[in-house]
């Protein structure tokens, strides 16, 4: 893990670090605390968000997620609070986004049942296979900002791969954390605005190398957008979730999913060369 | 540093430093040596008016100390072409009578490969010096009796490598020596052109006469035309020589021209260190033009366009990194990282960065010769060294040994072996590094 601290500006010290996990880097600021301080939350954070890392991974035959997609279409399986509580909020979701995001999107439907007396979990088709990426930054950016906010901290941003951001409190100078999306065409060039005050921000869309990755699970395929979504709010959870989800659906689809979400805002950004076009989705 | 500045540095630090070990042929490119021959002048002849020919009269134009006295062809309508920049230059049709020419101290060679060893060594027999357009020789033995009969002779004699003299490659390789990317674990050559290599023939009875380079009576194609350029680069990182040279060349897509050399070829020599180097030359596409890479265990230097990469690049600055700075300045700005997802920059993402200032990139499209490639200095090399009357050090074993494996990588291909240069054609070698 990097850490550094700055105390160049005496009225606000600054702690930062920066680790990878889940295929991606992870950035803290903390402003206002001790160098000490600053450097056991970050060993907090990152041991959090490893330990969240390595049970969510469905590529770690050891983790319980991996049980789950290998036994589960066989046999329930038990699986531990922060799990089953995740699994619960996929479900929730997937039902309020009329099913454009999903935990299972190669799958049709809901793709598991779960049972809230055992803790147990049943896959509907042997095909369906739990996949958390699109979920785990946000529920991990929720955590994370619990996290801080318990320990007393009043200014922080949490940069989760540049896609999933989220704040406490303002900058020092400003009213907000001034994030701006960069031009995926022109890199470098600013391309939407964002001002961050105990809020979050995600933004789905193509890989940074132009690739479709995100699926629409009413068809099982890639969808072939070249807009991205932004979605600003208070949770980093459902920014991260409702992103996927609306880059996921038709664009006829999109404004009655917001209208489930109040509080929250979403922003299709689509870029042609230094040419940007936004419209609020509503 | 620019090319002007680093060609003047050449002078002040290769007599004294390292450079001079690695580079002591650019002595006769110094400052210094221009100060000796200052107000000198060499009679010149050209033998050999066509393309090439033109290019390196192009240079001597603007050296004050040359005077071109004898020119020679025996193609008309090329030797009308130089007649007309020296109209008082006499003209031969024939090579031998030039170098009876007792005025003419030194020539220029820029004829088909295949006269390129008789004409040398007639030329050195004549007492003349001699600059010769690579490659040195048609064959293995005939580059063997060039170097002897230089060595017997004494005489100056240079070979058209002008990589050898390029500021970017010179500078490049200091680097490389350095350990600037670490070990070398890797030579990358290619050469790729989307043209039929054919100049314009007035008359069928020219047609082989004008196009040498397609027939192998003259020519050995792209190996010698256009790898041995190339072929310089791993010896000159590595300080060593190839152990084994292997390949396969064919006629892929010009094929109905009645050609007889390839259009298609690719070329590994391996070292004895166990690093590879690779030439490849296509002339049917031209996607990636001309590249020479030299790669190390901490990065790459790209000698074509001067570029160094590492392989451990610096992130890009990272929005936190952004904010930082803003507080600790006490302002506050938008920082523009926030993207569909972070990417890591791996090295061939990851921008280079160049080696000097004032970098001309040549692109190997032209057939003929480019602008800021290292002819002029090596033209203007070999002036000196005639003046002078003394061989600049080590640079024509380096021409020597990339004809030799020019040649063998040919025949590897068409005898379809792993070929070992034989010990009858090694020279003495005193590695660069």
């Amino acid at each position: 893990m990097q850490f550094h601290y700055s105390s160049k500006n005496p009225l606000y010290p600054m702690a930062s670090c920066a680790f990878h996990a889940m295929h991606t880097r992870v950035e803290m600021l903390v402003v206002g605390v001790e160098r000490d301080r600053g450097e056991e939350l970050a060993h907090m954070l990152r041991e959090r968000v490893c330990d969240m890392a390595r049970r969510f991974n469905r590529f770690d035959m050891t983790s319980p997620l991996a049980v789950v997609n290998a036994r589960a279409a066989v046999e329930a399986v038990s699986v531990d609070d922060e799990l089953y509580m995740a699994l619960q909020l996929c479900e929730v979701f997937r039902k309020g986004t009329y099913g454009y995001f999903s935990a299972a999107p190669t799958l049709k439907g809901a793709p598991f049942v779960l049972c809230d007396q055992s803790h147990e979990v049943r896959l509907q088709s042997e095909d369906a296979l739990i996949d958390l990426g699109g979920f785990a930054k946000g529920f991990a950016l929720e955590q994370i900002v619990t996290l801080l906010r318990s320990e007393g901290v009043g200014m922080a941003l949490v940069n989760f791969g540049n896609s999933s951001i989220a704040s406490i409190g303002h900058h020092p100078y400003g009213e907000g954390w001034g994030v701006g999306v960069e031009n995926p065409e022109c890199r470098g060039m600013q391309a939407f605005e964002v001002r961050l005050c105990d809020g979050a921000m995600s933004l789905s869309g193509r890989t940074p190398s132009g690739e479709y990755h995100i699926i629409n699970p009413h068809t099982g395929v890639k969808v072939a957008q070249d807009e991205m979504i932004l979605v600003e709010g208070r949770s980093p959870l459902v920014a991260e979730v409702l992103s996927t989800a609306l880059y996921a659906a038709p664009a006829s689809e999109r404004a009655t999913i917001m209208q489930s979400f109040g509080g929250y805002v979403a922003t299709e950004i689509y870029c042609r060369g230094a040419n940007v076009k936004c419209r609020r989705i509503e | 540093m620019n090319r002007k500045e680093f060609l003047s540095d050449c002078g002040k630090i290769g007599l004294t430093g390292v450079t001079l070990s690695l580079f002591p042929w650019l002595e006769s490119c110094s400052d210094k040596t221009r100060q000796q021959t200052s107000g000198e002048k060499v009679r010149m002849g050209i033998i050999g008016t066509g393309s090439r020919g033109l290019f390196h009269i192009q240079h001597l134009l603007q050296m004050p100390n040359v005077e071109v006295v004898a020119l020679c062809d025996n193609y008309l309508p090329h030797l009308d072409n130089a007649s007309q920049y020296f109209p008082k230059a006499k003209r031969y049709d024939d090579y031998r009578k030039l170098l009876d020419d007792r005025n003419v101290e030194c020539v220029i060679i820029a004829t088909p490969l295949y006269l390129h060893a008789p004409m040398t060594i007639d030329a050195m027999e004549a007492g003349k010096d001699v600059f010769c357009e690579k490659s040195m020789a048609y064959t293995l033995d005939q580059a063997l009796e060039v170097y002897n009969r230089r060595q017997q002779l004494g005489r100056v004699l240079l070979i058209g490598q002008q990589r050898l003299f390029d500021p970017k490659y010179i500078k490049a390789m200091q680097m490389i020596h350095q350990g600037v990317i670490g070990d070398v674990v890797g030579v990358r050559n290619y050469w790729y052109r989307n043209n039929d290599w054919r100049r314009e023939v007035p008359s069928p009875e020219l047609e082989r006469h004008i196009n040498w380079r397609l027939y192998s009576e003259y020519s050995r194609g792209l190996m010698t035309e256009l790898a041995c350029h190339q072929l310089q680069n791993g010896s000159w990182a590595m300080g060593m020589l190839p152990e084994r040279v292997m390949g396969a060349g064919s006629l892929v897509h010009w094929k109905e021209d009645g050609r007889d050399v390839y259009d298609s070829v690719s070329a590994i020599f391996s070292y004895p260190n166990g690093v590879n180097m690779t030439f490849e030359s296509i002339i049917s596409n031209k996607h990636f033009g001309m590249g020479e890479q030299i790669l190390g265990t901490k990065g790459t230097i790209d000698l074509v366009t001067a570029m160094h990469y590492t392989d451990e690049p610096a992130p890009r600055g990272s929005g936190i990194h952004q904010l930082i700075e803003q507080i600790e300045q006490g302002v506050m700005s938008n920082s523009v990282f926030a993207g569909t997802s972070w990417a890591a920059e791996t090295s061939s993402l990851a921008a280079g960065r160049p080696i000097m200032q004032d970098v001309k990139v040549v692109s190997g499209e032209s057939s003929v010769g480019a602008e800021a490639d290292g002819s002029k200095e090596l033209l203007e090399a070999f002036v000196n060294s005639v003046i002078c009357g003394k061989q600049p050090e080590k640079v024509l074993e380096e021409s020597y040994y990339a004809t030799q494996y020019a040649l063998l990588a040919d025949k590897a291909m068409h005898e379809g072996a792993i070929l070992t240069l034989d010990e009858k054609y090694k020279i003495p070698y005193e590695p660069l590094k």
